[in-house]
Order: structure tokens, then sequence, then C-alpha cells
């Protein structure tokens, strides 16, 4: 995937995190790409990061690699997200 | 294995007895540090403690170092500034990862001498919410703790063996302090310090030691998902579940990932452990638990982890079978579980009550991919206000962080519905199954048509329009108007019903918007039908003006 796609990568993603986690009055507009998304920020809490980690691996067909480290720091905000499944898609 | 009473542990040093890594500790040190603590709180004069520590092993010193110096441990479930409110009066200490609180490292006392502790004298307690939407604090004796630790020793204790006790439960509930900490320092097996929140961080955990068991929740159990090693997960000893209802389709995934069915314990802070169940869906309570039901159906129980003497009345129904297994019916009160936290639903009515915005509210549970709580709201008149100044998304969040100060973030409700009154019904009551079928109702598109009188032809409504509007959110979402579209849409759905018109929309004309409608207004609409011209003339007016009017053309024949 190229870096043009990347916008539009980015708003699937907000997209996905309003629908997977039934998030109400928050528009794709409303989640900045670098804004926090669990505790402060937009507030997710560590079941919605459960469930975004089986969206995102259900949706790009991409597998979280479990015996890495610190895999949940590409959930810290959209922009890292997209970052992580363009490499997943990549590779 | 080498089981130690529980009030034996700060006997004799075992430099052998391995307790936790990460940094390693052994038994001796872990005992140093205790009679080290005990002494500490001794010589500062603490008689009560408050302790949150998320440390598994640093909540171990601090509970075994506070019995040994007599003082009694209160467990509250967070450090909320409501909940260090309830409990400033009835403590002299606070133990707690907080910086601005002590830590049991603070404590470099010279030790007390190790000794026995008296089962009866001391204390624990631990705060769960009540049906009454206070927060219950439930008092039990290392005696009952003891039983509960060699029963649950007796049933699994072989099969475990040495496993590593792995957990993704705090250890200031009930269930994480028994599985995860009192159980495995009696047994001597080691466990893991921290509780682990994802299911990467329990693979890798498992995968650094020989032999492991998991002491896990519904939340984490049901989202494992296919990129974990399930070939080398399956070496789990067991698999144990509490906390809440474990849904049958992540049992039998579990079973088929792991060959094991996942062992759910069934309890609470009050009463302990009653049963479990392993693949089955009947209950099998344990071994000295004493089961009866009243007349509504509700569990009774008695057993060595209550107090002597004491039946416990909980308000989970069930139907016992003739081999004294049972069935769970579900709750009789309005306690509900999300991802295992217990929520009391009076308690948060009463919190969002408090606010000046909202006259009247009812919670439910929405269950969807996870089960969140909707709420019925009333809108006081400031409250009104707000939402037509600053929008729907502004009051629902300035809600939620009110209600914020009185309860963890996983119970703030996620979906709201504004009513303008509450549906009771002819008993003045609105039964829960109702509540959470209008929190799955989408928004409203209609005006609610309070009176219709026609004269001479002429029709006049009076409307409400509803705070939750749908067309709302989408146009204006910070300054909510009715759009003119919606206007003309509702004068000719109103005007085709009471007019009886058939012919289909052909244009407009003359259309002026003059006042803004906005959500909660009345207003009265007015429509007359001209046959002849084929013209609907409607026209919307507030107290002192008109909002807007208009001519809708309908052409000939049966559209």
């Amino acid at each position: 995937m190229s870096d043009l796609n990347t916008p539009n990568l980015m708003r699937d993603i907000k997209l996905l995190i309003i629908d997977a986690l039934g998030l109400e009055d928050i528009s794709v507009n409303d989640i900045g790409d670098d804004q926090t998304l669990f505790g402060e920020g937009l507030g997710l809490d560590s079941v919605d990061a459960l469930e975004l980690g089986l969206a995102i691996q259900k949706k790009y067909g991409i597998k979280i690699d479990a015996d890495a480290k610190d895999t949940r720091n590409h959930f810290t905000n959209v922009a890292s997200l997209a970052a992580f499944v363009t490499a997943k898609q990549a590779a | 294995m080498n089981w130690i009473k529980l009030e034996q542990l700060l006997l004799k040093a075992l430099p052998e007895r391995a307790v936790t890594d990460a940094p390693a500790l052994d038994h001796a040190h872990l005992r140093e540090r205790a009679l080290s603590l005990a002494a500490g709180l001794q010589a500062r004069g603490v008689r009560r403690l408050v302790v949150h520590l998320e440390d598994a092993a640093e909540l171990a010193i601090a509970l075994l170092g506070a019995w040994r110096a007599g003082v009694s441990v209160l467990l509250p479930a967070d450090l909320q500034a409501q909940t260090r409110q309830r409990w400033a009066a009835e403590v002299d200490l606070w133990l707690t990862d907080h910086p601005d609180d002590t830590h049991p490292s603070h404590f470099q006392h010279a030790p007390l001498s190790g000794a026995e502790l008296d089962l009866d004298q001391c204390r624990l307690s631990l705060c769960t919410s009540g049906s009454s939407g206070e927060p219950k604090r439930i008092d039990k004796t290392l005696r009952q703790l003891a039983n509960e630790v060699e029963a649950l020793e007796q049933l699994w204790g072989a099969d475990l063996g040495t496993a590593c006790i792995i957990g993704s439960v705090a250890t200031q509930h009930i269930y994480g302090l028994l599985f995860r900490v009192l159980w495995p320092l009696c047994a001597g097996r080691p466990f893991l310090r921290r509780q682990l929140a994802f299911p990467e961080d329990m693979q890798r955990a498992s995968r650094e030691h020989p032999a492991f068991a998991w002491v896990a929740s519904p939340a984490l159990l049901k989202r494992m998902g296919d990129n974990l090693d399930w070939p080398a997960l399956s070496a789990v000893r067991r698999v144990f579940s509490s906390g809440g209802a474990l849904p049958l389709d992540a049992a039998q995934s579990l079973q088929q990932r792991l060959q094991q069915w996942p062992t759910e314990i069934l309890g609470s802070s009050e009463t302990g452990g009653i049963a479990w169940r392993q693949g089955e869906q009947l209950w099998q309570p344990f071994a000295a638990v004493e089961l009866s039901q009243d007349a509504d159906g509700a569990l009774l129980i008695a057993s060595p982890y209550l107090p002597a003497g004491h039946v416990e009345h909980t308000a989970d129904a069930a139907r016992i079978g003739a081999d004294g297994r049972f069935e769970l019916l579900g709750r009789l009160d309005r306690i509900v579980k999300l991802e295992e936290k217990r929520i009391s639903l009076p308690m948060l009515e009463q919190a969002l009550v408090a606010h000046a915005w909202v006259a009247e509210v009812r919670l439910g549970v929405v269950q969807e991919n996870r089960a969140s709580l909707g709420a019925l709201l009333v809108l006081s008149e400031s409250g009104l206000y707000a939402l037509r100044e600053h929008g729907r998304r502004s009051l629902t969040e300035t809600l939620r962080r009110h209600l914020g100060e009185h309860c963890e973030a996983l119970a703030l409700p996620r979906r709201w519905r504004l009513l303008r009154q509450l549906p009771l019904n002819t008993q003045g009551k609105l039964p829960q199954a109702e509540v959470e079928a209008l929190l799955l109702a989408p928004r409203p598109k209609a005006p609610e048509v309070l009176e219709q009188v026609e004269t001479d032809g002429e029709w006049s409504l009076q409307l409400s329009v509803p705070p939750d509007l749908a067309y709302f959110s989408g146009h204006f979402p910070k300054a909510p108007v009715l759009p003119g579209v919606v206007q003309v849409e509702w004068a000719l759905n109103l005007g085709r019903q009471l007019l009886n018109l058939r012919g289909a929309f052909a244009g407009m004309e003359v259309l002026k918007f003059q006042q803004l409608v906005r959500p909660g207004d009345e207003i009265q609409l007015h429509l007359r039908f001209d046959p002849e011209r084929g013209k609907l003339y409607f026209a919307y007016r507030n107290d002192t003006a008109t909002c807007s009017s208009g001519r809708i053309l309908l052409g000939a024949g049966d559209a």
C-alpha cells in the first residue's frame, strides 16, 4: 500500500473504531490521526483495546505478532495503527 | 507440594521457596519485608489500613505484614476521589501505588518476630457495589480466606503442580486475591506480579514458564484471537474464569484450541466461592457450601467462607437439581455486570440525577459487540438549554465526565436517548426490558403530535420536536436546528394523512424560513389544501412568530 492511500486507510480505521466499539455522537472528523485512543484522549478502555485488536486483524486479514514485545504500541493512535496495517500487509 | 497454612506463612523463613520473579523474591525475603512492615505499622500506631497495590507480591507483603501487626485491611476496588472520601474517616493509612500515599517499600524497620496469625482476629474488608447503590463493605476473617484456599487446593492442587500462576484479573477483588495471591502463596507456586491485560502478554508470560495456569476473566477469554500460538498454549494446566458469565461459544472455542474446558468459578465478594463447572451447564457447589432458596427462588448460601452461622441471601435466581447441582436463572435486582465489573444502576442513576441538566434517567444494558450501558434521559430546562446551545455531543460528554467521578470508565453510558418524558406504564413503572428495548430503538425522525384540530378544512397541530431527533446530529451537530427539508417533509406527511392527499410531490413555492426550530420546541403546524391549484399550504409557528411557511405542489391522481 502506498503513502497516497494513507489518508483513506486512516479514515477506514476511524470508521472501524466507531462501528466496532459502538461510539455514539462521534464522527470520523472527531478522531484526530494522532489522538490517543485509550485512557485520556478518546477515552477507550482495555476491553475496547481487546475488541479493536480483533476487529483490525479480521478486517485487514493480518495477525498481531503475539511473541513480539509492545505490539500494543501500534494501538496508540490512528496513525500508528495505519502504519502497522500497512507494514503487515506489505509483509 | 509443600502446603503452608495461611496463618503460618510468617512462621519460618524458607529461602528455597520461590514466590515470584522480575524482580525475584523468595519466601524468606517476603517474610522479612512483611515483618518489617508490621513493625513499621505498629510504630506508627496504625489500626486500619487501605491497601491498593498492582503488584501481587507487594500486596502479599502488605496483607501479611498488616495481619502480623494486628491491623485490619480494606481493599477498595479503585482509588477514585469518591472512594477516598468514603473511607477517609475509617482508616489511618493508605498503602498504595499512588505517589502521594505510602508504599510498602517505604518501611525499613527492624522486623517483628515471626508468629502464627490469629485466624479470627485478622481481618480483611472488600468493597463492592450494593443493590441500593451505596458501595458496600464486606468483612472477612482470615479463617474464611484460609478455608477457601484449602478447598481450592483439595480440588485442583494436584493438577496444578508447580505451575506458575498467570493472571489477567486485578488482585483487589476476591477472585484475583485468592487465586493469584493467597492460594499460590500457601501452595508454594510461583505467581506473576502483574495483571496482564492482553492475550499476547499472557502468551509471552506463559512461554517463559515450563508449567503455567491462567487466572483469567471472560473479558479476556472471549477475545483471544487466532494470532496466538495455541499448540504451545495448550500446555496450560488449567484455565480459571470468574467474575461473570463466560459465553458458551467462548468456552467451546477454548476447548477446541486447548483441548481443555475452562474451569469457571461462581462466587462474589459477599459469598466467597459458591460453585464451579467445567464444560457443563450445571454448577457444582464447592464441597462445604450449603445451598437453599427463598420464596423468590434466590440462592441462599451457608459455607465456611462466610461468618459462622451466617446465611448469605443472594439476588441470583436458581434451580437446584436433585443431585445438588444447579442452574442460574438471572439476577433479581438492578445490579448488572459489564465485563465482570459489577455495576449498580441505581447508584449511577442517582449520580446522574444530581446533575442540574438531568430531570429523570433510567439506565439499561445495550448488548452489542461489547455490552455497555445506555441512558434514557429526560432533560431539565437547563439541560435542554445546553442541548440547544451546544449540541448533543457536548451534552453527553459533559454528563459522562460528571459520572466519571462516580464510576469506572467502563460503566459510562455509551448510548443516550433523550426523551420528553419516561414512558411509565399504568403502574407508574418502567420495566427493565422496556428500558432496554427503548435503548435499541433508532432515534426518532417524526414529531410527536400532541393535539390536532380541524376548523373549516384547516388543520392546526400542536407538535413537540423530539430532543433526540435523528436529524439533529447530521447537519449542525453543535447547534442543532430542525432542517428546512425535514419541516417540508413533516408537513407533507401529516398533510397526506389528515387531508387524505394522494398526489405526488411536484415542487415547492414561496418557501420562507424565518425562525429556527430547535430540540424540545413545541410548535404549531397549520395545514390547508387548495384542491383547485393542488397546493398544500403549511406554516409552522412558535408562541410569538412564524418559523416557516410555504406551499407544496402536488400532482394530480393517485401517486
